[in-house]
């Protein structure tokens, strides 16, 4: 598998997905991420931001609070736990793909 | 080699980054529905009350002395001390029950 151009990068993306997917990986680690989020109080911490941010607007807005907490959500993930899962992912792209 | 546009690294930041916004998503969706929720049923609605020396109750009240509430007897008919009340049962209920 050659990475080569920009064009063929989305569908290289997709199908690294399909793969993650089917061979059962995707789940494990997004079970993990959540788990890990769920005791980090990484996610009882956005909701608490969700619900200030929510609370201070006249009408909700969906994606009007998104932008508002998407970028402080991300920030908001501990180390430990980011760099736990991108081994996970790292580790099983190596498997499944060639660089050059 | 050709020309790299993608890396292990940047594929794993994209993955990475599709499960921690559809988390994200999915909290932030779930907090506006309920808020959408409850205004439309209650329309202003007001917030629990907070107090931080933690003397009010979630009204805004501080606490009523037990001595000065009073409940209603069904047994004997008469209104009672809140904080005499069980014992109040004990001889009241005995006295009933002989009746």
């Amino acid at each position: 598998m050659t990475i080569s151009s920009n064009e063929n990068s989305a569908s290289l993306r997709a199908q690294i997905q399909q793969c993650l997917v089917e061979s059962g990986n995707y789940e494990a680690i997004s079970n993990e991420l959540t788990e890990r989020l769920l005791k980090d109080g990484w996610v009882d911490e956005v909701k608490k931001l969700a619900r200030e941010e929510i609370s201070q607007e006249d009408s909700p807005n969906f994606s009007k609070a998104l932008s508002q907490i998407e970028p402080q959500a991300l920030d908001l993930v501990q180390q430990s736990t980011k760099d736990a899962i991108m081994r996970k992912i790292t580790a099983f792209l190596e498997e499944i793909v060639e660089t050059e | 080699m050709t020309e790299q546009h993608e890396t292990i690294q940047s594929v794993t930041d994209g993955i990475y980054n599709n499960l921690v916004t559809s988390m994200i998503h999915s909290i932030v969706s779930k907090e506006t529905a309920r808020e959408k929720l409850l205004r439309s049923r209650y329309g202003s609605y007001k917030q629990y009350h907070y107090d931080p020396n933690s003397q009010l109750d979630i009204h805004g009240n501080p606490k009523q002395q037990d001595s000065s509430q009073y409940f209603y007897c069904e047994n004997c008919g008469r209104e009672v001390s809140g904080n005499r009340f069980a014992a109040h049962l004990q001889r009241c209920l005995t006295r009933g029950s002989r009746r």
